[in-house]
Parts: structure tokens; C-alpha cells; sequence
């Protein structure tokens, strides 16, 4: 046993050092994951942010169609931080060239049907499918509607009755959606980012030490030495575990560091030291999991290029749940903690929308994750076993 | 001592079953070099495979130092030093690291093998690129590597599969050097070669297998008795019965 345990330490202190003579895969690895990801996210997240609050505060440019039959409605809209334009030439290609993003128009009809009580139509001109314009289409309207809702109450009073026998039903909400939890919705692809960064941070490397040792001619010589073949897969599996987490955890320092240099946009997450901390737990399994997979592919395949081909389709793998339960929002259910990938998502979840985890769902997590590595790994091991292995060409 | 009784082996393949080595038996003894000499694809490297427990004979018995490769393979391997035919080096480590990597999945302490890795430098003559990294070594510094890896445990039995393929005539003959000190050592010696000369000038017994089948086997004289011909190439073309391998 002593033996196995000094012949896995031998082989994946081997095959790290060998790893990070390689300086510019190590720098790619390393740099680029934790690099651009939480810039990514920051970068997307100051943008939404800067769009919803200069749409939102800035004054909402306005051209107005027949601006000449309400000129009430215009001069009270004027006082509603509203820039009232005068009416382009064709509102509708004025629309569709996105030269504007919304368009009110006043039919001719309007004074008619003011003055006998009936009510009076306006029209706003808008694209549904352009997201742009959903702030503007969403303030002119709530501004259209209180200005109706204003004269309705007054015309009410002129004639001695109360504007509340208008209003049968008072609606009113209340959002029980926490702080943190209303943040963390704007981060809906972390949990994937994060998955997939563990599934697949040491599977170059893993396909390398197998596949490609087999193609540089290395694997036949190393095979023949007394080290059992399990304890020399385990070492390679175990360098790029670490080498995995490493990249991880450089990429939640990241993302600590990010978030602190980013207080100021209200999207902060929970990324106390405790919370990064259960985020590594989280993906300790899926780091293994990416692993061994990729071990038992990598020993099965005839080439490096035949084991790598396999990689596109696993980056989807992890996205899998994420789109199910975007189709089919379904609540927290204990079995789903022992479904790859899906359980990950939902702790993740959980934990950056500082959410209790209970430990019976760690327990069953952790079973079910590791629980799978395990047989990963004796499958892994069982192709290790094959003659074949060794032999390249 | 390696024996090797009645081995076989095939391997499946689209065309049906291919039969690499039909029926091989031979002792190599102690303080002996012997040689196995056949053309290309007579079936040496699975031969040579089955003796290092990478395969297993079916049927058949490999026996070192009288541990059975099947069901004692790694008592098996502690006694071979092995120079496959796939010799790929570690090139992004030194020349010293390869070896001392191999050291430690042997269970050398690190005394140990720093004292042996400095006999084989001497012995090979590696001390001018022992530190370097493996990139862009020559094939012959390649060879040297990969043999002071397979010999650092100091192996009483040793194997090595064309060893002397694409080197040139001065690193051939310090090898060949090499390979009678390890004799003189009283080590048992195996080694393949499809070039008749090499055999003739290193080995005390010769093997010769063709199609999978041991032809003949014996001294340099015995196999010239045997067959008749004062001349070993005459004799080796009579008992392969083709020209094949003759030449480097």
C-alpha cells in the first residue's frame, strides 16, 4: 500500500514538474481562465448596469406624431423628463432603421374624442424584438397611463364623484426576492462558467499524460517498470486535479478581487472567504469527475486527436441542466443533488445567493459526486489494464 | 535467467487473426548476452513484450529468475531492466531527471540513485549532456538515456529491443562495450537485432525466429554446423530462407 501511495506521490510530482516546464501551456492555463472570466462577467454586469441606468435617468427622447392635437398631453409629458421631438418624416422606418427607439403618435381624432368624454387614442410605435427599447416603450407607457389615470380622477371630481369608485381593486406587490438573491439572478451563467472550468481545467493535461504519452513513445518504458498501472493513473490523475483546482482557485481569487474592486455596481455576490471556500468543496467532485472521464477517454481512444475530439461535446455537457431548468424552472429537490452538474448548478446558486445548505444535502452531494468518481476511475483503471494501451501505431 | 516456453501470441484485426509469434522457446542464462535475430516483423518486439510482462503468452510461460510474468509481474519487472521498442524520453526534463524518475517508481532512495545514475553516466559516457534538458537530443543521446533509465535499479537481467537501431558506428561500438561489461557482470543479457553482423559479434547464443518460429538456436558454430556453411550470413539466409535482414 505504502509502495502504491510512494509510486502515485513519484508520478504526479513527475508529471507537474514536466507541466510547468512548459511555461507558455502553464501561462494560457493559468492566465487566461481566471483572467478573462471574471472580466467577462464584471465587464457584461457594468454594461447591463450603465444601459438600465442612463436609459432609466436620462431624459427619454421623444418624437411626437400630431404633436399639434394634444398639446396638453405634450406640455405635461415635457415636464416629465421627457425631450419632445418633432415627428420624423416616417415614424415606422424611423423604427425599423433603429434611428429611434420609440414613437408616440396622436391621431387626429384625439380633440374630437377628448372633448366628448370618449376615450382618446395614442399609439406608441415600437419593435418588441429589439431589447433596446423595452425601457423607453416601459417608462412612456407608465408615464401615458398616469397622465390617464390623472385626468379620469379629475373628471370624476368635476362631476361629485369619488375617483375611488373607479377603482374596485388595489393591487399592490410584495417582493420577497432577498437582496442578495435579486443579484444573484444577473449572474445566471456563473454556476456554467465555474463548471465548466472544473470539468475541463485539467483535461488537456490528463489526455496529455495518457494519449500523448503513449504517442511520444514515454508510456511503454513507464509501464514496464514495478509501479502497479492503477498507482501510475492515479498520479496523473491526481497532477491534473491539482493543477485543476489550482486554476480554480486562482479563478475565485479572481473573482474575490474583481468583486472588490467593483463595489459600487450592486451586483455584488456573496464572495466572503467561507462562501469561495464551499464553492471549492462544490467542485472538488467536478474537477475529479472531468478527470477520470477524460482518463477512461484518453485510454480508450487511438490517438490523442481521437480524444480530444470529444472535448466540444463536453463542453456542452455542463450546460445541459442549465437549459432544462431555464425551459423548466422546477423548485430544489433533494435527488437533484446527486445529478451531476444539475447539483453543482443549484449550489452554486445557492451559495452566491447566501441560501443555507443542508447537511443532508452535502452529504448526498458529496456521496453521489465522489461516489461517481470512484467508478470512473475503476473503469479508468480497468482500460489501463489493456494490453493495448501501452502500444502505439 | 529468462526462460521462455512454448509462447504465443496473436492479435485480431480487420483481416482476421494475425499470428505475431507461434510457438517460441529459449534460455537466456546468466553471464551470457544472447541474441534474437530475425527479420523485421518475425514477431522479436511481441516476443520481447511477453518476456517483460507488458503481455501475457496465450499460451505460454515466461519464467525470471524463476518468477512466473503473469502471476508475478511485478516481482518479474523488479529484476528486468527493459529497453522497449518505443524508448521515448521525457523532453522536457533533463536527461538526469528521466533517469532518477524511473529510480524512485523502483523504490530507490535518493542516495542510491544519484551514486547509480553517476556509474551509468561514466559507463555510457553521458556526462556532457546528463544535465540537459532531453529536447533536441540526438539519437544516440536518446539511447543512452533511455538505457541508463531501464538499467538504474541495477537489474541481473536485461532486455533491449534493437538497441543499436539508428546510431552511428561509434556509439554502436561503445554500446556493444557496454553490453559485454554487463555480461562480464554476470548478467543475463537479451537483445534483438535484425542485422546479422551485430549478433554474430556480441552474442554467445543466438535465437533465430522467423514467421513467429524459432528456426534454430545455438552458437555461431553450432548454427554454421547445423546448417552447413562455413559462412554465419550464408547460414542465417539458409535458415530464414530469404535475404531479408542481411543489411542494415
Amino acid at each position: 500500500m505504502n509502495n502504491a501511495l510512494a509510486a502515485v506521490i513519484t508520478v504526479m510530482l513527475k508529471e507537474l514538474r514536466d507541466l510547468f516546464r512548459d511555461k507558455r501551456t502553464v501561462r494560457v492555463a493559468l492566465l487566461m481562465g481566471p483572467l478573462l472570466t471574471p472580466m467577462m462577467i464584471l465587464g457584461l454586469l457594468y454594461m447591463t448596469e450603465k444601459r438600465v441606468s442612463s436609459q432609466l435617468e436620462k431624459p427619454l427622447e421623444l418624437p411626437v406624431v400630431g404633436a399639434q392635437n394634444a398639446p396638453n398631453l405634450v406640455a405635461w409629458l415635457g415636464g416629465q423628463n421627457v425631450d419632445v421631438l418633432p415627428a420624423p418624416v416616417d415614424a415606422d422606418a424611423a423604427i425599423r432603421s433603429q434611428e429611434r427607439d420609440v414613437v408616440l403618435s396622436i391621431g387626429k381624432d384625439y380633440t374630437e374624442d377628448w372633448k366628448n368624454g370618449t376615450p382618446a387614442k395614442v399609439e406608441i410605435i415600437h419593435d418588441t424584438s429589439r431589447q433596446d427599447s423595452d425601457i423607453p416603450v416601459e417608462r412612456l407607457e407608465a408615464l401615458l397611463r398616469a397622465y390617464s389615470q390623472t385626468m379620469g380622477s379629475l373628471r370624476l371630481v368635476a362631476r361629485g364623484v369619488s375617483p375611488a369608485v373607479a377603482v374596485p381593486v388595489r393591487i399592490a406587490h410584495r417582493d420577497l426576492a432577498t437582496p442578495e438573491s435579486r443579484r444573484g439572478m444577473a449572474l445566471a451563467f456563473l454556476p456554467y462558467l465555474l463548471i465548466l472550468s472544473g470539468f475541463l481545467g485539467g483535461a488537456y493535461l490528463v489526455v496529455d499524460v495518457t494519449a500523448g504519452e503513449r504517442e511520444r513513445q514515454s508510456l511503454e518504458p513507464l509501464l514496464a517498470t514495478p509501479a502497479a498501472r492503477a498507482a501510475i493513473m492515479s498520479g496523473k490523475i491526481a497532477a491534473a486535479c491539482a493543477f485543476g483546482m489550482l486554476t480554480l482557485m486562482l479563478t475565485l481569487t479572481m473573482f474575490k478581487i474583481s468583486f472588490l474592486l467593483a463595489p459600487q455596481m450592486g451586483v455584488k455576490l456573496d464572495v466572503s472567504i467561507p462562501t469561495i471556500f464551499k464553492l471549492l468543496v462544490v467542485l472538488i467532485p467536478v474537477v475529479l469527475l472531468g478527470t477520470t472521464l477524460l482518463t477512461l477517454i484518453a485510454a480508450t481512444a487511438k490517438s490523442v486527436k481521437e480524444a480530444q475530439s470529444y472535448m466540444s461535446v463536453l463542453t456542452l455537457l455542463p450546460l445541459i441542466p442549465t437549459f432544462i431548468l431555464l425551459v423548466n424552472p422546477i423548485k430544489n429537490q433533494l435527488w437533484m443533488f446527486a445529478v451531476p452538474f444539475l447539483s453543482q448548478n443549484q449550489l452554486i446558486n445557492k451559495l452566491v445567493r447566501s441560501e443555507d445548505i443542508t447537511p443532508q444535502e452535502w452529504g448526498i452531494y458529496l456521496a453521489a459526486g465522489l461516489g461517481l468518481g470512484v467508478v470512473l476511475w475503476t473503469l479508468a483503471a480497468r482500460m489501463y489494464h489493456r494490453e493495448k494501451l501501452a502500444i502505439s501505431a | 535467467m529468462i526462460e521462455a516456453k512454448n509462447l504465443h501470441k496473436s492479435f485480431a484485426s480487420k483481416t482476421g487473426k494475425v499470428v505475431a509469434v507461434d510457438d517460441v522457446s529459449f534460455v537466456a542464462e546468466d553471464g551470457q548476452i544472447t541474441g534474437l535475430l530475425g527479420p523485421n516483423g518475425a514477431g522479436k518486439t511481441t516476443t520481447l513484450r511477453m518476456l517483460y510482462s507488458l503481455m501475457q503468452p496465450e499460451p505460454g510461460s515466461v519464467s525470471v529468475d524463476g518468477f512466473d510474468s503473469v502471476r508475478d509481474a511485478e516481482a518479474v519487472r523488479r529484476r528486468l531492466g527493459v529497453l522497449p521498442d518505443a524508448r521515448g524520453v521525457y523532453k522536457r526534463l533533463t536527461a538526469r531527471e528521466n533517469i532518477a524518475y524511473f529510480g524512485r517508481l523502483h523504490q530507490m532512495r535518493e542516495v542510491e540513485i544519484a551514486a547509480r545514475i553517476a556509474t551509468l553516466s561514466k559507463a555510457l559516457d553521458m556526462d556532457d549532456f546528463l544535465d540537459r534538458q532531453t529536447e533536441g537530443f540526438s539519437q544516440g543521446q536518446r539511447t543512452k538515456t533511455a538505457i541508463a533509465r531501464a538499467l538504474v535499479h541495477d537489474p541481473m537481467n536485461v532486455i533491449l529491443d534493437e538497441p543499436t537501431n539508428g546510431l552511428d558506428v561509434m556509439t554502436t561500438r561503445g554500446l556493444r562495450d557496454f553490453l559485454r561489461h554487463l555480461r562480464e557482470e554476470g548478467r543475463c543479457v537479451i537483445f534483438s537485432s535484425h542485422i546479422m553482423q551485430e549478433v554474430a559479434a556480441l552474442c554467445d547464443r543466438i535465437v533465430v525466429i522467423a514467421k513467429g518460429r524459432v528456426v534454430a538456436q545455438g552458437t555461431a558454430d553450432e548454427l554454421r554446423r547445423q546448417t552447413r556453411e562455413d559462412n554465419l550470413e550464408d547460414a542465417f539466409v539458409k535458415l530464414i530462407g530469404s535475404e531479408e535482414g542481411l543489411h542494415a
